[in-house]
């Protein structure tokens, strides 16, 4: 979303977290998997989404960088106050029949929705790179990305392109946060940390491939991990040692990992 | 300068008609009462110094650039204004100076993007007409963009313009930074799509390169078309010959 729209989304994790919440609600009403739920989260979040780049975001488009930040900072925060009045700040959890299930592999165990987490995962990272790659809207986003002037040159509307591409980052956002609301109790305000690692995630990976992308996911993944079971540090350093990874990483390589220079 | 009589014109009605147009930037107007008429079948030439307002008038045309007075009709419509999606599919194309290719995508898909506003099936019979064309481009299709030659982008650049089936394909530039080799065989290319049915708008600082290829020519000079007629002329003419060829 970053290397297309040139937009730094701090209404992310928001996203995420609404996502989590019609999981929740879908689950806690009508008893729903939540596995199933997923594709609902999608098609909700990308309208949303799509509703509002078109309706707001697409107006500082061209604006600088500090205008993005604000307009997204504050739709963060509408957001968030929308889930209060929704949801309450109480945390909420999706607890299903399977959801202390664990797959044993000799001393490891695994729970069984963390490995369907990760198969999800997978899919969606297939199923952008398809969007990308093969399809023609997936070509006019990456059209846009790479020279909105030339893009606009082939009769790609770029307001559409725009709504497109942010749709479809919300939608992924959303299938994330139903994912998350399966092994963490969600709260409103519990997105931020989203925004964050996503920002950081697409930053050490690199600018404009999925490829690079996972990449980063997953060795900032790893690096948290192994941040956290370090002996003498506790979890709290997780993040801290992840981003110093982060910054050291941009200091040689400021086009991420597996990023293209512009 | 000379203005040159309206017996220069061809008959019949005009495929793209400029008339008084005014156009600029935010605060910073560059085109002042524009008048400019091309044909059915013509290849017109647009000439003019750096900073005259060449590459101005194609972003207002097509729409890229913002038109605050005057209008342009295409092919019997108003199109003043319009986006330039809309300009695209009515079959005014522009393709850029510098080329301006999607440089990490292959050839074929940045041709293929060329017809991004069509439905229609005979996409990949066109995308075989351009490598008629440019021969050279056939086994670089898988190619990224970006790799190839400044020639063989510039040969990209009016394919992926051409795929989007044109009326009037308007060329910014297309010699810009070639050798002159490649500028004969890029010029040859334009000529043949010309002579193939399709209006060309051709924009050029080569001024010599442009009238020996063109029809008709017209001259920008800050912003007002200061002279116009047959590019046989133009050539001739000693204002153009003082000014722009230095003889």
């Amino acid at each position: 979303m970053w290397g297309i729209l040139n937009i730094v989304n701090l209404a992310h994790g928001a996203l995420v977290i609404a996502g989590g919440y019609l999981t929740w609600l879908l689950y806690s009403r009508w008893h729903v998997d939540p596995f199933l739920s997923l594709p609902v989260d999608a098609v909700a979040l990308f309208v949303i989404g799509y509703a509002l780049q078109r309706g707001v975001i697409n107006r500082i488009i061209r604006a600088p960088l500090l205008f993005t930040f604000l307009l997204t900072f504050g739709l963060n925060l509408i957001l968030v106050s929308v889930l209060l009045l929704l949801f309450t700040p109480d945390y909420r959890s999706v607890t299903t029949s399977y959801s202390g299930s664990r797959l044993e592999l000799g001393s490891i165990a695994v729970p069984y929705i963390r490995v369907a987490s990760l198969a999800v995962a997978i899919l969606l990272a297939a199923i952008l790179w398809l969007i990308l790659n093969r399809s023609r809207t997936g070509a006019a986003i990456q059209a846009v990305g790479a020279d909105r002037d030339a893009a606009q040159l082939v009769g790609i509307d770029l307001r559409h392109a725009y709504a497109l591409t942010f749709a479809i980052g919300a939608a992924f956002a959303g299938v994330a946060g139903g994912l998350i609301s399966t092994f963490q109790a969600i709260t409103p305000t519990a997105g931020d940390p989203y925004t964050l690692q996503a920002f950081a995630v697409v930053i050490l990976g690199g600018l404009g491939r999925v490829s690079a992308t996972v990449a980063g996911g997953l060795l900032f993944g790893l690096i948290e991990i192994l941040g956290q079971s370090t002996p003498g540090l506790g979890s709290g350093y997780a993040n801290a040692i992840a981003f110093a990874v982060l910054v050291i990483v941009l200091a040689f390589r400021p086009q991420g990992l597996l990023g293209r220079l512009a | 300068m000379s203005a040159t009589p309206a017996a220069a014109m061809p008959e019949g009605e005009p495929l793209l008609e400029v008339r008084r147009l005014d156009a600029g930037f935010l605060l910073i107007p560059v085109l002042f009462q524009v008048d400019l008429d091309i044909w059915p079948g013509e290849l017109v030439a647009l000439i003019g110094a750096n900073g005259a307002g060449k590459s101005t008038l194609l972003g207002a045309l097509t729409g890229l650039v913002r038109v605050t007075a005057g209008q342009v009709v295409f092919n019997g419509r108003p199109v003043t204004g319009l986006r330039p999606e809309q300009t695209v599919a009515a079959g005014l194309v522009h393709v850029p100076q510098g080329r301006r290719l999607f440089g990490t995508m292959t050839v074929e898909r940045n041709l293929l993007l060329g017809a991004y506003r069509r439905r229609d099936p005979r996409i990949r019979e066109d995308l075989e007409r351009i490598l008629a064309y440019f021969p050279t481009l056939q086994d670089k299709l898988h190619r990224d963009a970006g790799t190839l030659s400044g020639g063989e982008q510039q040969m990209v650049a009016i394919g992926r313009g051409l795929m989007g089936r044109p009326r009037l394909l308007m060329i910014d530039e297309p010699s810009l930074g070639l050798a002159p080799k490649v500028v004969d065989r890029v010029m040859e290319v334009v000529r043949a799509i010309n002579h193939d049915g399709t209006a060309v708008l051709l924009v050029e600082q080569d001024v010599v390169l442009a009238l020996e290829a063109a029809d008709r020519g017209y001259v920008l000079e800050n912003g007002h078309v200061v002279m116009s007629g047959r590019a046989g002329e133009l050539r001739h003419d000693p204002a153009i010959r003082k000014a722009y060829l230095g003889v």
